[in-house]
């Protein structure tokens, strides 16, 4: 029953795409691409939330096998497990919602079915990652929905900047696609396989002193492994440092960036992580939990300073993602998943309202693009790669055009504000609460089980970063939805968005309620074993034997299951106890804490931005360089506009010269002698020795004949006589043998 | 008369023929050495026939009736041809047509 029902999810996005582009063969198209792929989407999302009951107790990889290459056998398949099953449907069910926005959203474009195909090829691709049981399979997912996303970003390519924000994003996440095929490539040296399961797989393989040694160079070289891996994650999850790609992307149409650059695909590096996390070693995992970390505060305060609606959002989605794999690092991984899926349908939500917000400007918008053609044709003259900075905010998405539209939109300012409630993390009744709590929680527990001054000082970084988030979000929704409107003549104009709209956007806001459960998500999902994290000698006997109730409240606040095994199986049931003890406590530390800092953002937001008792623009003047490093984006594309881009500028110069001078050089050198000495030497040879052969040949042939041509004498008795004696000549000879 | 006197007679023959080909400078006269060459070979098949296969064969007798219908034939061509030298060149002489001297 599951292989065919994976088949169906996997089959149907795919065919609505391949009508689009076998028809685009022909030249036409399909007269209603959007039904047809919200339908595929649709029916998708109803066979995975069917899997959800299917779902098997003991997983099993479907496998068949693809390439064989002597020995070693390249196989296909799928692998289903409930952390599969909960990503299969975020995926299905946020591309649905986006589909059915999309219709409305979309609405009129010239490139409307084309749209609507992309959607679906990106969502089979995704679903493709998702269901593999092996990293070649993950790898070919990654780089399907690498190449939709810059489809999709590139969407509006008439506009300067769309083309080179996807470009910049293709390049960008390529450069953490290269470490992680290298990471891939050392796995495989070791395990002779790319798969993950099964008793062959690389899972099993790890604990396997065949394979790996658990010493320090075993042990050294998982880390490198692990961490090259996770540059695959930095690039499609946009950690620091190659983060600078997502905010750029916002310049494809809005429901993209609430499907793919905050839902799903940004979501598969925090995915492809969790799944490697039976690899990870305590120094992968530092690694892991630092990017995260840092990632989740740079990001944060760079969105403070935003005033492009969609950047903000962008900004949150990086600092968010940073947030699941700081949880990842920890050991949380019950929390960050739980996180992921949380944050797939609040951001998705926000996106989504963004969009609404961006749509009611629509007639705006028209009018800015011809203006914004304007400008290009001078501004966009020098070397463009980088230059998708979006110094210049479209004015539809400045939220210094904005104000007050809570009257005119009601119902996205309601969803809206849900979803900003839920993502400040404000407590009890909305699900981000419970997963950034988790999140918190794991680390601190971590902190405090293993005395590691790391986590204390990432715990910290993740609390600050919370409370910036509660700020700019809540700053987002005072300067769109409160006070004033400060452009009448945009305000006037302002409608809410059509009902095709506006309900995705309530299905989503009844998800970021806690109907995600954390509960019941601490009851399914189990994290895997990390045998090298927790000695491998207990963990060996440990995973299987131990799934009792009392540890089902560890996982989920980040003690992994094989370190409550350890420590049961060990003769020592309090220290357990310690640790539970110790979780427990970090988990009532942490919450109060996250409330008061959310409480204490939420507070400094409404001050600034509802009450205006402070102003902003002062305590920018007054803390200017520190305003400039988050206006500037802590001058990351400065960075690698200034090293990188004029690197490769410098370096491309350098070659051309070299081409031109020295190869051409060479070149040209080259057919010189050739013309002038072998060309010479050659004809020389040809003139005289070759003709002259020929020609001597020729003229002894010419006398030789003169000569013997006197014998024809014509006289027919000569010839006879001659014969007469050639005759008898013969008879003679004849006649002596 | 043995078969030795025949083909003295025929060899006689045979040399006269030759050295009327060779010599002669008419072209009529060297007809005429082929005929007796001819004709010495046929005497030659006719004495064979009669003195070394048994009385009852007498294909040599008969090769020599199909050498004379052969010299007729050979003749009657012969003359032909030098009618078209005549013709042609105004002589007979086969020293005086020599176009495919060298």
């Amino acid at each position: 029953m599951v292989v065919p029902l994976i088949s169906i999810i996997l089959l149907c996005p795919l065919a609505a795409f391949a009508i689009f582009a076998l028809l685009g063969l022909a030249k036409r198209s399909f007269p209603r691409q959007d039904l047809l792929s919200t339908a595929a989407m649709l029916i998708a999302l109803g066979c995975s939330l069917y899997l959800l009951k299917e779902v098997v107790p003991k997983p099993e990889p479907h496998t068949v096998d693809w390439i064989s290459l002597g020995k070693i056998t390249f196989s296909m398949g799928f692998y289903l497990d409930i952390v599969t099953v909960i990503m299969l449907i975020v995926v299905t069910l946020v591309s649905s919602l986006v589909h059915i926005f999309s219709i409305g959203y979309m609405h009129g474009d010239p490139r409307y079915p084309r749209f609507f195909a992309y959607l679906s090829l990106f969502s089979f691709s995704m679903l493709f990652l998702v269901v593999s049981d092996n990293l070649l399979g993950i790898y070919i997912g990654w780089e399907l929905v690498g190449l939709c996303s810059y489809l999709l970003i590139g969407f509006w390519f008439e506009k300067d900047s769309a083309a080179n924000a996807c470009k910049k994003a293709f390049l960008t996440t390529r450069v953490g696609d290269v470490g992680m095929f290298i990471g891939m490539m050392m796995l495989f040296t070791r395990f002779d396989t790319l798969s993950l399961y099964g008793d062959n797989g690389i899972f099993t393989r790890i604990t396997n002193p065949e394979y790996l040694t658990a010493d320090a160079s075993g042990i050294f070289w998982l880390s490198i492994a692990g961490v090259l891996i996770f540059c695959g994650a930095i690039g499609k999850s946009a950690q620091v440092p190659l983060h600078t790609w997502l905010p750029d992307a916002m310049e494809g149409p809005t429901p993209v960036s609430a499907l793919i650059h905050a839902a799903t695909m940004v979501a598969a590096g925090v995915y492809l992580t969790a799944r490697m996390f039976p690899i990870l070693t305590p120094s992968s995992s530092l690694v892991i939990a630092y990017v995260g970390g840092i990632t989740a505060l740079v990001a944060a305060t760079i969105a403070i300073v935003r005033f492009d609606i969609k950047r903000v959002l962008a900004y949150s989605t990086v600092s968010q993602l940073g947030y699941m794999m700081l949880a990842i690092g920890a050991g949380s991984y019950v929390a960050g998943l739980f996180h992921l899926t949380t944050h797939a349908f609040f951001k998705a939500l926000l996106f989504l309202g963004s969009g609404s917000v961006i749509h009611a400007f629509h007639a705006m918008h028209a009018h800015h693009d011809e203006e914004h053609t304007d400008d290009n044709e001078h501004e966009h003259d020098n070397h463009g790669l980088v230059h998708a900075h979006g110094s210049e905010i479209p004015p539809d998405q400045d939220m210094r055009n904005m104000g007050g539209l809570r009257r005119k939109m009601p119902w996205t300012f309601g969803t809206m504000l849900v979803a900003t409630l839920s993502i400040s993390g404000v407590p009890f009744f909305f699900s981000g609460f419970w997963s950034k709590d988790a999140i918190l929680a794991g680390a601190l527990g971590k902190a405090m089980v293993s005395h590691s001054p790391h986590y204390y000082i990432l715990f910290g970084m993740a609390l600050i970063a919370a409370g910036i988030t509660a700020f700019y979000m809540f700053r987002l929704i005072f300067m769109t939805f409160f006070g004033e409107p400060r452009n009448q003549e945009m305000h006037d104009m302002a409608h809410e968005s059509p009902w095709v709209m506006v309900v995705p956007l309530l299905v989503l806001a009844v998800l970021s309620f806690p109907v995600v459960n954390p509960i019941w998500f601490n009851d399914y999902v189990k994290p895997p074993p990390q045998p090298h994290i927790h000695a491998p000698q207990h963990a060996q006997l440990g995973p299987d034997t131990k799934t009792g109730d009392a540890n089902s409240g560890f996982a989920f606040f980040g003690i992994s299951e094989a370190e409550a095994a350890e420590e049961e199986s060990g003769k020592n049931t309090e220290k357990a106890n310690d640790v539970y003890r110790i979780y427990k406590l970090s988990h009532n530390i942490a919450m109060v804490l996250s409330i008061c800092i959310a409480g204490l953002g939420i507070l400094l937001s409404w001050l600034f931005y509802h009450r205006r008792k402070f102003s902003a623009e002062s305590v920018a003047t007054t803390f200017r360089p520190v305003y400039n490093l988050f206006w500037n984006k802590y001058y990351f594309d400065e960075f690698y506009d200034g090293v990188l881009v004029a690197l490769t500028v410098w370096k491309s110069r350098l070659f051309a010269k070299f081409d031109l001078s020295i190869i051409d050089g060479i070149v040209n050198g080259v057919a010189t002698i050739t013309r002038q000495i072998f060309a010479a030497f050659i004809g020389f040879f040809d003139n005289r020795v070759v003709d002259g052969i020929v020609n001597r040949v020729a003229e002894v042939t010419w006398a030789a004949g003169g000569r013997i041509r006197r014998i024809q004498t014509g006289a027919i008795q000569t010839y006879l006589f001659v014969v007469l004696g050639g005759i008898v000549l013969i008879i003679l000879i004849f006649r002596a043998l | 008369m043995s078969l030795q006197h025949y083909l003295v007679i025929s060899a006689i023959l045979f040399s006269l023929g030759i050295f009327a080909v060779l010599t002669r400078k008419n072209a009529i006269s060297i007809l005429m050495g082929i005929e007796l060459i001819l004709n010495s070979c046929n005497l030659n098949f006719v004495a064979f026939s009669r003195f070394v296969t048994p009385p009852e064969n007498i294909d040599g007798q008969i090769i020599a009736i199909f050498g004379i219908v052969l010299a007729a034939a050979e003749a009657a061509v012969f003359l032909a041809i030098i009618l078209a030298i005549y013709r042609e060149f105004g002589s007979i002489r086969p020293d005086e047509v020599d176009t495919l001297k060298g």
